[in-house]
């Protein structure tokens, strides 16, 4: 029994030690990566263009509210944090130095030592370049509009409010060095590679996690990295693997989807479409071509699998609109043949394609099941201005109609997915999205 | 297990919102309509809850209908398709009460019937009116009210009545009849949401496939039936 | 007492097709642009969401996309000694309300005129001498085909319009209509495929020596993205078009085709229910200085503008510059004045219906355009002195819908109701097709616009009045072109044929929907005393007052005339654009 009470005793003096090294031992900045000249001026506009490629609107403007001035809610598993006020505003970040801005970015740390939640994605922004950083600085302080207002604080229960928790986890999640080491000798492929780990930071939302929460990789040496995971309701795809999406498309068809959310396969359903319509709708012609790039280069090998059956098998079916048709297929014609017609085709860049879609798909069913319930609205882009719009159909169909028609999906044309419940359609019907 | 994210970016403000808050309205509101369908249906029409026309109008209405759309032969008769419950909630809505139309006077009862209907009297107003003197006219003509007729003498009546014959002061009985004429056709051939139609069955009858507006791969099967029984707005299916 | 907003540039009345051509064209060059819609606002979702547009009860016979006569309408009358009744129910045609107007409910048939109709009267005298009778008022229109060409090319491209070209560059195309005014390029998208009924038409014409084409359609054949960037999806061929708003973004319309990239431009605003009372007059009693309007909460609203471009529904056109006293009133005895000067309609009737016990046609597949149509009779094709009338007309075979209250052929002779009418409803429906026509109207002394004596709007302001009747020329016109129908419905064969032409004197009947092609009141010309409008539809009198639309017809064309609508808002840009706004003044 005493080895027990031994094995307390040490485990506890650890703790200790630890809470005193977390304590006590500094909070230490990273240094500048480059150090740039006393009179150094970023080109006309970089800033703005900055703000939009890492998309800092999209957590720091609450909707409908002023711009960069906080109080938009990020829901976490641990509960609701509070994006900051991060205009030059008082109780927004008046004052502060190049240093203090870098830190944020780089460490997670505010002016204070207060240790940032990682919903701030540090994680991906500490790649952004120095000169980068003092653009968006130079922006953020002298171009974007004063406000003033307070901003709900961020309250987390217990433990999760004990932030030097954070600093712990921080070494677990982002060792090494920060910044952005060129790897490909190619000006294109670095740029997308910058593009993507840093500013976009698209591995937080396409990156799985791991078991301590952290993204697994975070650039593309990680075989893991950016293959997919499911965000909130939806499942944000693999954007790598030879079944993926991206590897049946062309660069032009990467392209304009990523400028307008569409092409002539998919649209862009659930969070993404935020994506688009507030940060890469305003990406250069040469950062597109340059994203796009690099993820053709991180593309894995292999051949996709073999389509299960015959596409035809479907069409032939619901073409013939014969009435004893099973009941899957007379829904479909009764809801969806209108714009996705009998092959699951749709029509280029106006309705997706159904057949061979990652969203029908997806083994996590619940994008497939919100975009059939609530409907889903392309937002309006500068080279595809239509915010073309599929209308909801909760009201038309209940659980197990839903469910009918789901499950004709995913086994029509060449789709092969499991099949769902009408439990499955009313636990997404109970959790209306947002927007 | 479903992994969620750590973070995620829920717009929780709006979650509440108005335009959240109006689809889930009116997807309660339309799924509420589709239940009241449901409900309706299954009430006999005798037991059906007026919401206009008084037991004399009603009865008038019933009879009607069903010498202008009769029972017999294929297809549903205007009671079977539960006519007269739609031109009843008709007259209860904005239509019915006249409130598309421009309604300043002078009106004209008698102008040429080319010039449009230029009588007072809205639908609703029409029905009220006319019903009374037709039932007087038919006790005097043929000695009981319409509803008591054997059919061909209703029939008889109806075209007299198309032709003028029955005096109201303020509208021609020929225009009463155009109305009830068209809200007739409306109640039998309209979807089933607005009360007539009952099953989609007058759909079913004519080969007409309802609310599936769909048919891009049927533009050129030339001479092929189209088969597919009709889907209704709030999705039946026949 | 009225508030006054701060000035715009350019104030557009009326957010339809015109408005939104003009408003996206003058953003684009940086002017600060305000349009007002006396309607409220609507979008495809959810405003025409599928399928919940399918409802012939709402939109095809209430009529929920269209004016209600409540809010604005007109008086009619036949001759001038007659006392005009109002339009009280919505019967021959259907005016456009809220933002997209009539360009959401129409039927996206797409033409050009014949050139020949843009000097029309110049033409007829060449060709035939005097035979214009005395009353007759066309005139030419100022303008040439030539010149608006371009215009007509661009207004296809972005309305995106399906179609078989039958004469591109003077090059005659198989196919296509052999007797077309040359075009440029061929259609945005090839034409629309047919249904049957319009495959056995074309067999009969092609059997009679006959040229059929199929109708060019504002209406995607296959995806699409125009030259703003705006998209269309291929038709589905629903059959809820014409009176619908199209659910699936496939029949051109402002919102499908411009006003999503309008609203992108900072500059451009636009204000919903917001009814325009007068356009007012500067103290120089050369320019208009803005426009009174009636906002949402029911305020008077003075707004100042630079230019005004009115662009409404023809008839609002009209109206607003008779209360407004723009310009000096058409009377019809003394045959002076412009304003309501040359009203016309469209010689549409004289069908003829076909029955076929063994041929099964699906009527509910259609698109409001899917017709094959032949233009041997068109206008300029007619011998016209040895027939006795002057014009034109196409003969056409088409299958909109099948909505069954609303169409429903039966036999002639099949009675209006009972166990017979029934019978013949199953027995029919689905068996019969109809051949129709759709050709000029020639304007008269004695068909014109001006005020009501009698009858008022909402607002207190006469209602206008509308002087109008069939006259001896067009049914002539459509009595022989309704000869030559029958010799088509021969040909296919029917066991049954009901022709219905028109009678002798046929009197205008406002109960029957015809058409809302209602044209001509605000004429453009050469003639500052025969016409409103110069030829870049600029008042003559006010020269920061633009009226584009189908009042700008001296007499009606052939075809339909939106492209014609679209051609001339284009070619009247180009004007403000190159010359106008750069130095403002009266053009001519």
């Amino acid at each position: 029994m005493r080895w027990f009470f031994r094995l307390v005793f040490w485990f506890v003096v650890f703790c200790l030690v630890i809470f005193l090294v977390v304590i006590l031992v500094p909070v230490k900045r990273s240094d500048p990566i480059t150090v740039l000249p006393q009179d150094y001026k970023s080109p006309e506009g970089r800033g703005l263009y900055l703000a939009l490629m890492a998309d800092c609107a999209a957590c720091h403007t609450a909707p409908g509210g002023k711009i960069y001035a906080g109080g938009q809610v990020v829901q976490s598993p641990f509960g609701p944090i509070y994006a900051s006020n991060i205009t030059p505003g008082k109780n927004g970040i008046a004052g502060w130095s190049l240093d203090d801005f870098r830190a944020v970015l780089r460490d997670g740390l505010r002016p204070d030592g207060t240790q940032l939640y990682p919903a701030m994605p540090y994680e991906s922004y500490r790649k952004i370049s120095d000169e980068d950083i003092f653009a968006l600085y130079d922006y953020f302080m002298n171009s974007v509009k004063p406000v003033d207002e307070k901003v709900k604080q961020t309250n987390l229960i217990f433990p999760f409010n004990q932030r030097w928790g954070i600093r712990i986890w921080n070494w677990f999640a982002i060792p090494g060095k920060p910044g952005f080491r060129p790897r490909y000798g190619d000006a294109l492929l670095d740029r997308g590679a910058y593009l993507v780990e840093s500013l976009a930071h698209c591995g937080d939302c396409h990156t799985p996690r791991d078991i301590l929460f952290r993204q697994s990789g975070l650039d593309a040496s990680h075989p893991e990295f950016l293959t997919g995971q499911t965000l909130d309701d939806w499942s944000s795809p693999d954007l790598r693997g030879p079944d993926s999406s991206l590897a049946r498309w062309s660069s032009e068809d990467i392209k304009l989807y990523l400028m307008s959310g569409r092409n002539r396969y998919s649209a862009a359903v659930g969070p993404m479409k935020l994506v688009i319509k507030d940060s890469l709708q305003y990406a250069t012609p040469a950062d597109i071509e340059a994203i796009v790039a690099y993820l053709e280069k991180i593309r894995m090998p292999g051949k996709p699998a073999q389509p299960v059956r015959d596409p035809d098998i479907t069409t032939a079916l619901l073409t013939g609109a014969d009435p004893g048709m099973p009941p899957g297929a007379r829904l479909y014609l009764d809801n969806c043949n209108a714009c996705h017609r009998v092959d699951g085709k749709g029509a280029a860049e106006v309705f997706p394609e159904l057949d061979g879609a990652r969203l029908v798909n997806a083994s996590d069913s619940s994008g497939l099941i919100r975009v059939i319930l609530e409907g889903s609205r392309l937002p309006s882009t500068r080279i595809r201005p239509a915010d073309l719009a599929m209308p909801g159909f909760a009201w038309r169909l209940n659980d197990e109609e839903a469910a009918e028609l789901v499950n004709f999906l995913r086994t029509g044309w060449t789709n092969k997915a499991a099949p769902v419940t009408a439990a499955d359609i009313a636990k997404v019907r109970a959790e209306p999205s947002a927007d | 297990m479903v992994y969620k994210t750590l973070f995620s970016k829920e717009k929780k403000l709006t979650r509440r919102g108005l335009l959240t808050g109006a689809c889930t309205c009116a997807a309660v509101a339309l799924s509420a309509r589709y239940a009241l369908a449901q409900q309706e249906q299954s009430v006999p029409l005798e037991n059906y809850q007026r919401a206009y026309f008084n037991a004399e109008e009603w009865t008038f209405v019933m009879a009607a209908t069903a010498r202008l759309i009769p029972s017999e032969g294929n297809g549903p008769g205007a009671i079977e398709a539960r006519v007269p419950v739609f031109i009843d909630r008709q007259m209860a809505l904005p239509w019915g009460r006249g409130e598309h139309w421009y309604r300043e006077g002078p009106f004209e009862r008698d102008a040429p019937r080319y010039t449009g209907y230029q009588a007072a009297p809205s639908p609703a107003e029409a029905y009220r009116l006319a019903i009374p003197r037709i039932n007087r006219w038919c006790t005097e003509k043929y000695g009981d009210i319409f509803a008591g007729l054997p059919a061909e003498e209703q029939d008889e009546a109806l075209v007299r009545i198309e032709n003028d014959e029955v005096p109201i002061d303020e509208i021609r009985s020929g225009d009463f009849f155009a109305f009830l004429l068209q809200n007739t056709r409306e109640g039998y051939l309209s979807d089933p949401m607005y009360g007539g139609n009952h099953d989609m069955a007058a759909w079913v009858y004519i080969n007409f496939p309802g609310a599936r507006a769909s048919f891009a791969e049927w533009v050129e099967k030339d001479n092929i039936r189209y088969r597919l029984g009709p889907v209704s707005l709030s999705g039946e299916r026949a | 007492m009225a508030i006054t907003n701060k000035k715009k540039s350019v104030v557009i009345i009326g957010l339809g097709w015109v408005g939104s051509i003009v408003g996206i064209e003058l953003a684009q060059e940086g002017y600060e642009v305000l349009a007002l819609e006396r309607g409220k606002d609507r979008d495809t979702v959810p405003d025409w969401s599928y399928p919940r547009t399918a409802d012939e009860l709402k939109y095809g016979l209430r009529l929920d996309e269209a004016v209600r006569p409540r809010d604005h309408t007109v008086t009619i009358r036949r001759h001038l000694d007659d006392v005009a009744f109002p339009y009280r129910q919505l019967g021959s045609f259907l005016p456009g309300i809220g933002v997209g107007g009539a360009g959401i409910h129409w039927n996206a048939q797409a033409w050009r005129p014949h050139s020949e109709e843009l000097y029309l009267r110049t033409y007829i005298e060449q060709t035939f001498g005097n035979i214009i009778p005395e009353d007759m008022a066309v005139q030419d229109w100022g303008v040439t085909y030539n010149e608006l060409e371009p215009y007509f090319d661009m207004f296809e491209k972005v309305a995106g319009v399906s179609g078989m070209a039958g004469n591109i560059k003077g090059r005659i195309q198989e196919g296509g209509n052999p007797f077309e005014a040359w075009r440029s390029n061929s259609y945005p998208m090839p034409a629309q495929p047919l249904t049957y009924n319009g495959h056995l038409f074309s067999e009969a014409a092609r059997s009679l020596g006959y040229h059929p084409f199929p109708f060019p359609a504002a209406i995607a054949s296959r995806a699409y993205t125009n030259p703003y960037g705006m998209q269309m999806g291929p038709c589905n061929f629903c059959g809820f078009c014409e009176r619908y708003g199209c659910l699936n973004y496939s029949k051109g319309s402002p919102q499908v085709s411009i006003l999503a990239a309008l609203k992108q431009h900072k500059n451009f605003e636009y204000r919903t229910n917001s009814d325009v009372l007068r356009i007012e007059k500067s103290p120089d009693e050369k320019t208009v200085s803005g426009v009174t309007y009636i906002d949402l909460t029911g305020k008077e609203v003075f707004q100042p503008a630079d230019l005004v471009i009115l662009s409404g529904f023809m008839i609002n056109n009209v109206h607003l510059l008779l209360v407004s006293g723009l310009g000096q009133p058409y009377d019809p005895y003394s045959g002076e004045g412009v304003i309501g000067r040359n009203y016309a309609y469209q010689t549409i009737n004289g069908s003829g219906t076909l029955f076929f016990r063994d041929k099964v046609f699906n009527p509910f597949v259609g698109s409001g355009a899917n017709a094959a149509c032949i233009d041997d009779f068109g206008f300029g094709r007619i011998d016209l002195a040895r027939e006795g009338f002057i014009g034109g007309s196409r003969i056409d075979c088409s299958q909109t819908n099948g909505q069954p209250i609303r169409s429903m052929p039966l036999p002639a002779g099949t009675p209006e109701w009972g166990s017979k009418w029934k019978e013949a409803i199953g027995e029919w429906y689905g068996h019969a097709v109809t051949i129709g026509q759709h050709g000029t109207n020639m304007t008269y002394r004695d068909a014109y616009l001006d005020l009501d004596p009698n009858y008022r709007d909402k607002y207190g302001r006469p209602l206008m009045r509308m002087t109008f009747n069939w006259h001896e020329n067009d049914i002539r016109l459509s009595q022989y072109i309704s000869k030559q129908i029958d010799k088509i419905a021969e040909a296919m064969e029917p066991d049954s044929y009901h022709p219905a032409p028109m009678q002798d004197n046929q009197p205008y009947d406002v109960r029957i929907y015809q058409t809302t092609h209602t044209v001509g009141g605000a004429i453009m010309g050469e003639n500052p005393t025969r016409s409103a409008l110069n030829r870049y539809l600029q008042h003559w009198d006010y020269h920061n007052l633009f009226v584009p639309g189908a009042n700008a017809f001296p007499q009606n064309i052939q075809q339909n005339p939106t492209g014609t609508i679209g051609a001339l808002t284009y070619w009247m840009i180009a004007s403000l654009k190159n010359d106008y706004l750069r130095n403002p003044r009266p053009l001519v």
